[in-house]
């Protein structure tokens, strides 16, 4: 913590900046900065106000200098303790710069400020016939800086992608108080989709490009109710497998239900366990009601006991009410609600409510179930009087458990809400020892004063006996060879030259020592239910999609020449980064690295898979990537074959690039002359 | 009584000037309950104008909330801390109508105002209070020297005499500023000696009418309007002959003035009825109305005034819900009037939650005219003394229902509340003189006609 002295000498230099009337130390405004919508509390020692963005480079620039740390902060609504001034030092109020700057409709990006209320956005575009796809439910009052600091998602998420995959450039101040502008399209590796959701622990948003969609022309919205909890799943599964991409796929149990109202208000019959809410959008009204048909039949398949699709806006409106309805209701029962977080591949959604509900009835706790089945994105709203410590306690503990069978179940800690500080300790169950030292390691290279955002996301000391044991790495003999290979060179000292199918790099460019991946060239895993598929990095794009065709699946990227694992490294096609789920690492020491998952979503920790996407192979060796696949009934989906390759941009690092590779091989190992070493 | 132990706000001496405990939505709930239900979502702050136009938490309806709970809990030590927070709220409820579990902020902000040291303690307000009770023809005639001062073109010299503050109604200083005409005849003065108002020989009526301080001491014009409606649509009533309703007392610290001021209708109210049976109490000030329909509230710790004060609440109505939409037809006149719309003053639409009568009406008259209002429940700033204790909050609140006004292209805007009506004209005289504020029964009494 830093005394007052410490704010004293430079409190005319941030008056100067923002205002005498912004720079606030009395009672009143520290106190009402020490809370969040979590259950975490500090105080701030100095609460800082902008009105205008030019003002946050200058102001870090000083706080840096005074080594005084800092946390951005926005409507306040996190549920993960993420604005929460652990360190004491300045909240950075960012909520006044709310400027729209530009809605472009023919180039479909709109150009805002942090304080954008979501909400506010989708109502400014909405004359222009489009919107913003993430609709998170605090959507309302929360902001698209906090959306982007916790990579926030929503319904509509499960067809349009998280905030990550709806960004296209930011404006950073960094920790040390530089400006930077960003686009993952930029040559080298994607430094903004890793600031997305980061939490304000890597640098501050001042100013976003987002992506903006036509609104559809058509909506079909349909209810079906099932009278068990594992055939609603089931049915949810059989959906998304057969090819249906829905706009939203919601689901709640009986508890949900009733406090909704739900029963009354739809006559559902007796015995209803659960209800899925499934929406599809389109142009064409046919194809979607044939669509909304197929769904009636395969919940029919599921012993669905009532099917009914909306005729009317009015009955369509009903059915999202009942939907939304449910978390005010619980939250009219009790002074607290907490609202777990957990993700799961979605064919294990079944084990994993079994094992929810089980969670919640052994800790005597009163919960509804509620969620975005079609992520397979858990929220269990927890009711609670947060002024009984016996019982907070107990709600806590009842968290963890649910969190750790999600990560049993292959899943993981947080889909949408972030680490912030109250899941900071379930992190070292999620990741080894190994995988935090990493993120610690990114974290310092953005941020080597440790003052933004600080203890946030990262466990502070890592206790590993509640560690849940995840099945190791199931490396493929030949990334096993890789990872020989590199360990016996770190060792010498010798240099690696990354070849992939060889179409990117020639081999006798350069005078290092080749390393081939052309033989890790198999698919891995193909899970057709969760539509995923995991392939070595060497298998050519063109022969990934020969073989899922075979199988009756559909990868959406164009006919590339070159690997998979070129592809993403190179980043030939940037919109790869929507369906990349999780990379296996081959760092340059010769340790494996296991990022991301099979699971849609994932906000637990950052972002790392991004750095990989066209760092050129020279922070690590990408052994296998997980990817997201279309069922082949998807054909005629225009994302089946995007708009094809582009030709690399030639890239030159810079300073944030080369602050990574001192981290990530600090000996430039890999293609070095990437970053200025001959080999 | 609440199972936790908390910091007590205030000592037993001064129990009279708070609430017992809050009548929320989900029941009746000590301060602590009902501060406690707040579980911080912040899904009020979008709606919160102070929020909205600073950022700032401090001054936010889930900060005021927290404010309060943090003073219970001990955790923040001194309640003058608060006073920025506390004083800055509009008490619009903008935050109870978006919260889920209708989180009564503005009941519990004024609990907080209440623990503030020396609050609603001013001489003048006390005196001005209490005249205003007990001897209100004395109020009246200081009334009327202000606004004699006013109209000789003296009014600097009543703002030197420190005569408004001595009021203790600052806002009538604001309405010195804005209102074109003054009354020197109010409303009450005329009423009681309408023979067709008075209860003498009734045996029945289906409504009596409540003259709110504002219709009567500063729009005379919208009191009888208001009688004249009420005539036509709903056929004979009485003039109640009532005291003030108490809110500003209530508002400004002086919770036991409220209480009299109360007791002194529900004892006229009470006394009506036994001689004309059940009778809607009708009022034309959205604030006062509100405020009444609360009542059971100030008694919550008073078992034999309780019920009472329910029953006085029950019959409670605001003019803006009264007549039925499909009993209007409009008058050719309506042209006139030029582009229409309605503001939701806030204890209409948050207070009481009505919405749809007045719109519903307005609309049928209105015909090819109407327009909705953007962001129409967004308060004006008004909000009774507000435009005076926090007069820069209270303007950049004001800009922005301008420019929304403005958007509309409107001629007249119509409102519900007294405080609405002086904000609203003071900001358009100003800024888009072609248009102006209009009492609803202003507007029904000079275009709405009645259908059989």
């Amino acid at each position: 913590m830093f005394k007052l002295d410490k704010l004293g000498p430079i409190r005319q230099s941030l008056e100067a900046i923002v205002g005498p009337e912004n720079v606030r130390t009395d009672e009143a405004e520290i106190l009402m900065y020490s809370y969040d919508a979590g259950m975490a509390r500090a105080r701030p020692e100095v609460v800082l106000r902008f009105t205008a963005a030019d003002q946050v480079a200058p102001v870090i620039k000083i706080l840096h200098a005074a080594a005084i740390p800092f946390v951005p902060r926005l409507a306040g609504t996190n549920l993960s303790g993420g604005t929460i001034a652990l360190k004491g030092g300045a909240i950075l109020n960012l909520s006044a710069l709310k400027k729209i700057h530009r809605i472009d409709t023919e180039n479909r990006v709109a150009v805002v400020e942090p304080g954008v209320v979501n909400l506010e956005l989708q109502n400014a575009l909405a004359p222009f016939g489009f919107f913003y796809a993430p609709d998170p439910a605090s959507q309302k009052v929360s902001t698209i800086g906090g959306n982007i600091g916790e990579n926030a998602g929503g319904p509509q998420c499960l067809k349009y992608g998280v905030t990550s995959d709806n960004v296209e450039k930011l404006e950073v101040v960094t920790p040390e108080g530089e400006v930077k502008t960003w686009s993952y399209r930029d040559p080298g590796p994607d430094l903004m989709s890793f600031m997305i959701g980061s939490e304000g622990t890597l640098g501050i948003v001042t100013r976003a490009w987002l992506k903006i969609i036509k609104k559809p022309e058509y909506l079909q919205t349909s209810a079906a109710a099932f009278s068990s909890l594992d055939n609603a799943m089931l049915a949810v599964t059989k959906i998304i497998s057969s090819g249906i991409v829905p706009r939203a796929l919601e689901a709640m149990d009986s508890v949900s239900l009733e406090a909704a109202g739900g029963n009354s208000k739809l006559s559902l019959p007796n015995g209803t366990e659960a209800l899925l809410i499934i929406e599809l959008d389109g142009n064409d009204r046919t194809r979607l009601k044939e669509t909304a048909e197929r769904i009636e039949t395969i919940c029919a398949q599921n012993s669905s006991t009532y099917f009914k699709t909306a005729g009317t806006e009015e009955e369509r409106e009903t059915l999202w009410a009942i939907r939304k309805g449910a978390y005010p209701a619980m939250a009219r029962l009790a002074p607290n609600v907490l609202v777990e977080d957990g993700v799961v591949p979605r064919p294990k959604l079944p084990e994993a409510l079994k094992e929810t509900r089980e969670i919640l009835s052994s800790y005597k706790l009163t919960a509804s179930l509620l969620f975005h089945a079609g992520d397979g994105n858990l929220h269990p709203n927890i009711i609670f009087d947060g002024r009984d410590m016996q019982e907070v306690k107990r709600v806590k503990k009842a968290g963890y458990e649910i969190l750790k069978s999600c990560i049993r179940l292959g899943g993981t800690i947080s889909g949408e809400h972030g680490i912030g500080v109250e899941k900071r300790v379930a992190m070292a169950w999620l990741y080894d020892p190994k995988t935090l030292y990493f993120f610690k390691s990114l974290k310092t290279a953005f941020d080597p004063e440790g003052l933004s955002n600080p203890d946030k996301i990262l466990p502070i000391s890592v206790d590993n006996r509640h560690q849940v044991p995840v099945a190791p790495a199931d490396l493929s003999a030949g990334a096993k060879t890789i990872l020989d290979e590199l360990r016996l060179r770190a060792k010498s000292g010798t240099k690696t030259l990354v070849l992939g199918s060889g179409t990117k790099i020639k081999a006798s460019a350069h005078k290092v020592r080749p390393l081939r991946l052309k033989n890790l060239n198999k698919l891995l895993d193909l899970d057709r239910e969760n539509l995923t598929v995991k392939a070595e990095a060497g298998i050519k794009i063109t022969e990934l999609k020969r073989q899922l065709r075979e199988q009756g699946f559909a990868l959406a990227v164009p006919g590339l020449e070159g690997s998979l694992g070129g592809t993403i490294a190179a980043k030939t096609f940037p919109e790869i980064r929507s369906l990349l789920l999780g990379l296996d690492i081959a760092m340059a020491d010769g340790t494996a690295l296991v990022l991301g998952g099979k699971t849609v979503k994932n906000v637990a920790g950052y972002d790392a898979v991004k750095l990989f996407c066209g760092s050129l192979g020279a922070y690590g060796i990408i052994l296998s990537a997980t990817l997201k696949i279309l069922a082949a009934d998807s054909a005629g989906d225009p994302r089946l074959e995007p708009s094809g390759e582009k030709k690399a941009l030639a890239f030159e690092p810079r300073d944030y690039h080369y602050r990574l590779k001192k981290v990530l091989d600090p000996e430039n190992l890999l293609n070095p002359w990437i970053y200025g070493g001959t080999g | 009584m609440s199972k936790y132990e908390i910091n007590e706000l205030y000592g037993s001496d001064s129990e009279d000037r708070h609430l017992k405990t809050l009548l929320t939505d989900l029941g009746e709930r000590t301060l602590y309950d009902a501060a406690s239900q707040c579980n911080r979502c912040g899904y009020c702050e979008t709606v919160c104008p102070t929020y909205m136009l600073t950022g700032r938490e401090t001054i936010s309806a889930r900060g005021r909330n927290q404010f309060v709970r943090l003073l219970l809990e001990g955790k923040a030590k001194n309640t003058g801390n608060a006073a920025e927070a506390l004083n800055t709220c509009l008490l619009c409820g903008a935050c109870t109508s978006a919260c889920y579990a209708k989180v009564p902020t503005a009941d519990i902000a004024l609990e907080g105002r209440r623990s503030i040291t020396g609050y609603g303690n001013s001489f003048f307000s006390k005196l001005a209070v209490e005249t205003l009770l007990n001897a209100p023809h004395i109020f009246s005639i200081w009334l009327k020297f202000v606004y004699i001062l006013k109209y000789l073109g003296l009014a600097r010299l009543a703002g030197w005499l420190g005569l408004y503050d001595f009021l203790g109604i600052p806002a009538l200083a604001d309405a010195q500023k804005a209102v074109g005409k003054i009354p020197l005849r109010f409303a009450s003065e005329i009423l009681k000696k309408d023979p067709a108002l008075s209860a003498r020989g009734k045996t029945g009526a289906a409504w009596a009418y409540f003259a709110p301080c504002g219709p009567n001491y500063i729009f005379p014009e919208v009191a009888l309007a208001t009688a004249r409606v009420l005539t036509k649509h709903l056929g004979e009533g009485v003039f109640i002959e009532n005291s003030c309703c108490g809110l500003l007392a209530n508002n400004y610290g002086r919770l036991e003035d409220a209480r009299e001021f109360a007791k002194k209708n529900i004892l006229r109210y009470e006394e009506l009825k036994a001689s004309l049976g059940d009778f809607a109490v009708i009022g034309d000030c959205s604030s006062c109305v509100a405020f009444m329909k609360t009542y059971e509230q100030l008694f919550t710790g008073d078992e034999a005034w309780r019920p009472r004060a329910a029953a006085f609440a029950k019959a409670v109505k605001d003019i803006l819900e009264i007549i039925p939409p499909e009993k209007v037809t409009s008058s050719e006149k309506a042209q006139s009037a030029g582009i229409i719309t309605y503001h939701d003053s806030c204890r209409a639409c948050h207070g009481q939650g009505i919405r749809y009568e007045p719109r519903s009406v307005l609309k049928k008259l209105a015909g090819q005219q109407w327009r909705e209002l953007p962001e129409s429940d967004w308060c004006c700033g008004g909000a009774g003394a507000y435009a005076f204790t926090q007069s820069a909050m209270s303007n950049a609140i004001l800009k922005r229902k301008l420019k929304n006004i403005a958007s509309t292209q409107a001629k007249t805007v119509v409102v519900g509340a007294t405080s609405c009506l002086i904000q609203i004209n003071g900001g358009l005289k100003a800024a888009y003189p072609t248009a102006t504020a209009i009492h609803y029964s202003v507007f029904l009494d000079k275009f709405g006609e009645r259908i059989g």
